[in-house]
């Protein structure tokens, strides 16, 4: 029996139905159309998936979507602001801290999540802080060094 | 190079954007009306006979469309051909999609299941029953060799399913001229390079016309396109390869299975079928390296000169045939690696066991060939008392010898070895620091020092293969062709095609800034298309994202597509200024004539005029403003075929690199932290410095966590224990050590930029690296490093059980 969930997604709001065994990360890609979002393990391994929701960074394979009733989500579309891109994407566009593109979502909601945190982290918070994030192909350096350049704007704010 | 404007320059990528907003466009973000989900049933047994597949209560849930089992497969399908990994088999054994009749490994597809949602699709799974029988699995490669072992292809006489030699110079005159013969044994695991995005396919058939679209994050698009064509008799097909999350090699053979598996789903039920691979699936069934032991000898003369090695090798090649001698025929890329030593002989044996079947990954083969002559040299050293650097530059090929002909028939473009490890020694302070770590050894702290070299072959000739088969009469290709097709479009911006894929290398950046430097163009106005499409990129042989291609071969394409579209718009031009094309120049899409900068025309202008005013198109100017660009290397010979001594070029260019590890063993728990590492890489003429780091920094990373740890791990009844990421011990940011790079590029005298491969590089002598320091850390306890992984559980028991 499907449930009706109503949430807000990136500052919009949803009424949508969802079987209860749909996972959310599956919900955000195929009823929302939100492919931004990517699933890498689906059993909360590798961090593709990563969601902020109601501030806090998820991973969604681990939820269900009715589980997201009523919260307000943040995916990797709702980082930009105004059509411009937000400074940890600007940062990670810059230093190169991505390559096949597929762990990207994830990697920059759980940094900007980390950042919004403690804008202050260093290096070895930065990369606590993405360990429950997977990439296979940078070796992470660039990664880091995004996130690092990035902490100056979050400190502004 | 003389002055340049865009290569070697730092540039915005043009991949990072759309990534980073979420607007990559992968297999899975496909859909189509009416799309089928499709799922596969896959065996629990590492070896059994299959009986009748039971599917009829699968067929009665709702929503679920049809059901493919392995009867129907081989009923409805071809074989696959055998390829050029397979040619030594005696008897043809066929293959095809799924079992048939047997199974030969856990997670083998034994049938599939589509349905309107995958979640129906999983249920129905569940409902189908397999009759198995239950046989004996054969785990262990030695186990596999003996000749009471249960038999996995009754086609063969024993599970070594082939034997082959290469031998290069005079072997036996070496060893009879040898001061010493130095001896070891060593061992690589298993493991894979775990894309994060696992197989995917989607396939739509289109009964009107008998046309097969394909999208699939498949790497060489000539194995997907000759499987639909092999297995499906299908002739028009389309095969797109959108953005794939990252290749490696793990998605370029094992992929064919399911490919042709959606296209018969989708053929059967009229309606297009998406198949995505889950990570456990893909840990069981989707490829892992090849299990590697070597038995060696080195022939040595007492000043450390190197006369000549001997090797027997073993390859648990897993449960198929289709990828035999693919790990073999890899090593002849780095046979010799830097050095010079003359005589040489391998022999090895593939042999078929109840695991998964092999793939190549970050390297493949590569790596096992450099941790062979790494090993060696620090074996060779510790034996006549001399330093390791000493023994490797005594070795070394020298720098005034290039380009150099190695003995197997491989010709070395540029180099320069010895500055390669002078340069790693200064940065590393490796005398003092050797001295540092000793000192500290004695006070209890377990630190030691490897410092290693190898190198990084690029750009694939297809005939390869074809030197272990000497008697095959039909080359599956050779050389490589690869073309690149570019159109100034109306509004004055360019687009290009390439011939191959990318799975996250930045060609689109890279490709543009070549494009750029040629045309007198920014690169913002710039785009390439983000999608391989067989109907209209120019590919052929090497467009492919294997073999570290792209450097060579879609760069010689894409310099020749932009020289010669920047000669037709120089000649309409120059109609148009009424001068002639040597007079002209092109400043950022503005052509003018040499002294008189006031008569000019935009990319712009030329735009409309050729697509739109033929009464100003001269005579004899093709309309239009787009060209095709097939690149062939053209320094292919001599040995672009192997000869009848097995001398093969394997591949055209060679970087390489020397890598600098020191690491610190919690002898307590068995850790390893790489406290320090360094590359001293030649990647040749340098078109986009970010790039070409990314490429070192992601590379060395997977080597150094192959040799820390990551891996596949079987019990003795071939159930796979390591299915997922945790189990599998991929390391985060956190095990992942910062890298530090110096460049010292030699330009190759035979590419069109001088540039070299940057991909697979780091992944090939790290693991050696490792493997040198950790042995170094661990001299107090008297232990020889002959094995990967470097586990913690495995150092632990080093030390405390003096286990090995």
């Amino acid at each position: 029996m499907k449930q009706l969930i109503q949430l807000r997604i990136n500052g919009q709001a949803y009424e949508e139905e969802a079987e209860p065994r749909m996972l959310l990360a599956f919900f955000l890609r195929e009823t929302i159309g939100l492919t931004g979002t990517h699933v890498g393990c689906v059993v909360g391994e590798c961090g593709a998936c990563s969601i902020l929701l109601d501030g806090r960074v998820v991973k969604s394979c681990l939820l269900f979507a009715v589980q997201a009733n009523g919260k307000e989500i943040t995916t990797v579309e709702g980082l930009a602001q105004d059509g411009e891109l937000s400074p940890i994407q600007e940062a990670f566009v810059k230093h190169y801290a991505l390559q096949c593109g597929y762990c990207t979502s994830g990697m920059l909601l759980a940094a900007h999540a980390l950042l919004t945190r403690n804008p202050d982290s260093s290096e070895e918070e930065i990369r606590r802080g993405l360990a429950g994030n997977l990439c296979m192909c940078t070796g992470y350096t660039q990664i880091v060094d995004a996130v690092k350049a990035a902490a100056g704007e979050y400190k502004k704010v | 190079m003389t002055e340049t404007q865009y290569i070697g320059k730092k540039i915005r990528s043009k991949e990072a954007p759309r990534h980073v907003s979420g607007g990559g466009q992968f297999v899975d973000d496909v859909s189509l009306p009416g799309m089928l989900h499709a799922v596969v049933l896959r065996s629990s047994y590492a070896h059994a006979r299959m009986g009748h597949i039971e599917t009829r209560a699968a067929l009665e849930v709702p929503g679920v469309v049809a059901v493919l089992t392995s009867e129907e497969v081989k009923r409805t399908s071809r074989p696959f051909k055998p390829g050029r990994y397979s040619a030594g088999l005696q008897k043809p054994i066929p293959e095809y999609a799924t079992a048939v009749d047997r199974v030969r490994y856990v997670g083998e597809p034994v049938a599939m299941v589509a349905a309107r949602s995958r979640a129906v699709a999983e249920d129905a799974l569940d409902l189908i029953s397999v009759e198995y029988e239950p046989l004996p699995a054969v785990v262990d490669p030695w186990e596999a060799m003996e000749p009471a072992a249960p038999l996995l292809f009754d086609e063969l006489d024993s599970n070594v399913a082939w034997k082959g030699a290469l031998s290069y110079g005079d072997v036996d005159e070496a060893f009879q001229s040898a001061d010493q013969i130095v001896r070891e044994k060593l061992k690589i695991h298993r493991y894979s390079s775990t894309p994060l995005e696992s197989l995917a396919c989607l396939a739509s058939f289109d009964d009107a016309s008998s046309k097969l679209t394909l999208w699939c994050n498949g790497q060489n698009p000539e194995v997907l396109y000759d499987a639909l064509g092999e297995a499906l008799d299908v002739q028009d097909v389309r095969v797109i390869l959108p953005d794939i999350g990252g290749g490696f090699g793990q998605k370029i053979h094992l992929i064919r299975k399911y490919v042709v598996l959606t296209g018969l789903m989708s053929v059967k039920t009229g309606r297009p079928v998406k198949w995505i691979e889950d990570r456990t699936e893909h840990m069981m069934a989707a490829g892992q390296s090849c299990g590697m032991e070597f038995d060696i000898e080195a022939a040595v003369k007492k000043d450390g000169t190197v006369l000549g090695l001997k090797i027997q090798e073993v390859d648990d090649v897993g449960g198929s045939v289709s990828t035999l001698t693919i790990h073999f025929t890899n090593k002849l890329n780095n046979l010799f690696s830097t050095y010079k030593v003359k005589n040489f002989r391998l022999e090895g044996r593939s042999v078929v066991t109840n695991k998964c079947p092999v793939v190549p990954n970050r390297g493949i083969g590569k790596p096992s060939m450099c941790f062979i002559w790494e090993r060696m040299m620090d074996r060779v050293a510790q034996e006549l008392g001399m330093s390791p650097v000493e023994v490797r530059s005594k070795n070394l090929v020298p720098t005034s010898e290039f380009p150099y002909t190695a003995p197997n028939g491989n010709v070395y473009d540029s180099g320069d070895y010895t500055q390669l490890l002078e340069k790693a020694v200064k940065k590393l302070e490796y005398e003092k620091l050797r001295k540092e770590l000793k000192q500290k050894r004695e006070k209890g702290k377990y630190l030691g020092v490897g410092l290693v070299i190898g190198l990084e072959p690029g750009g694939r000739n297809a005939a390869r293969d074809m030197a272990i088969f000497p008697d095959v009469k039909e080359l599956p290709g050779a050389g490589g062709v690869e073309g690149a097709t570019i159109k100034l479009e109306r509004n004055g911006s360019v687009t290009v095609f390439l011939g191959a894929p990318s799975c996250g290398q930045f060609h689109e950046t890279t490709t543009a800034q070549v494009v750029a430097e040629n045309l007198g163009l920014s690169p913002d106005n710039i785009s390439v298309a983000p999608r391989f499409d067989s109907e209209v990129s120019p590919w052929g042989v090497a467009s492919s994202n294997t073999g570290n291609n792209f450097h060579l071969y879609d760069i010689g394409a894409v310099h020749g597509a932009s020289l010669k579209l920047r000669e037709k718009i120089l000649q309409l031009s120059a109609h148009l200024l009424e001068s002639s094309p040597q007079k002209l120049t092109i400043d950022d899409g503005i052509i003018s004539i040499q002294g008189s900068p006031d008569k000019t025309f935009t990319f712009n202008e030329l735009g409309k005029i050729a697509y739109g005013n033929q009464s100003l198109i001269p005579e004899g100017l093709e309309a239009g403003l787009q060209t095709t660009y097939y690149y062939k290397f053209p320094h292919a010979q001599p040995f672009m075929v192997p000869d009848k001594e097995g001398r093969v070029r394997a591949q055209f260019t060679f970087s390489a690199a020397a890598h600098g590890a020191v690491v610190e063993i919690d002898t307590e728990t068995g850790r390893v932290k790489v406290v320090r590492y360094i590359i001293v890489s030649d990647n040749g003429t340098i078109i986009n410095p970010d790039v070409v780091d990314g490429q070192i920094y992601g590379s060395v990373a997977h080597g150094i966590s192959v040799a820390l740890g990551e891996g596949f791990v079987y019990d003795s009844d071939g159930q796979l224990l390591t299915v997922t990421l945790t189990d599998y011990s991929k390391p985060t940011a956190c095990e992942t050590p910062r890298v530090e790079i110096e460049h010292a590029p030699v330009p190759s005298p035979f590419s069109v930029l001088g540039q070299k491969a940057a991909g697979e590089g780091a992944a090939i002598p790290s693991p050696a690296a490792i493997a040198s320091a950790v042995e170094d850390a661990l001299q107090p306890f008297g232990i020889k490093i002959r094995e990967l992984p470097l586990s913690p559980e495995v150092i632990w028991r080093l030390v405390h059980q003096g286990e090995r």
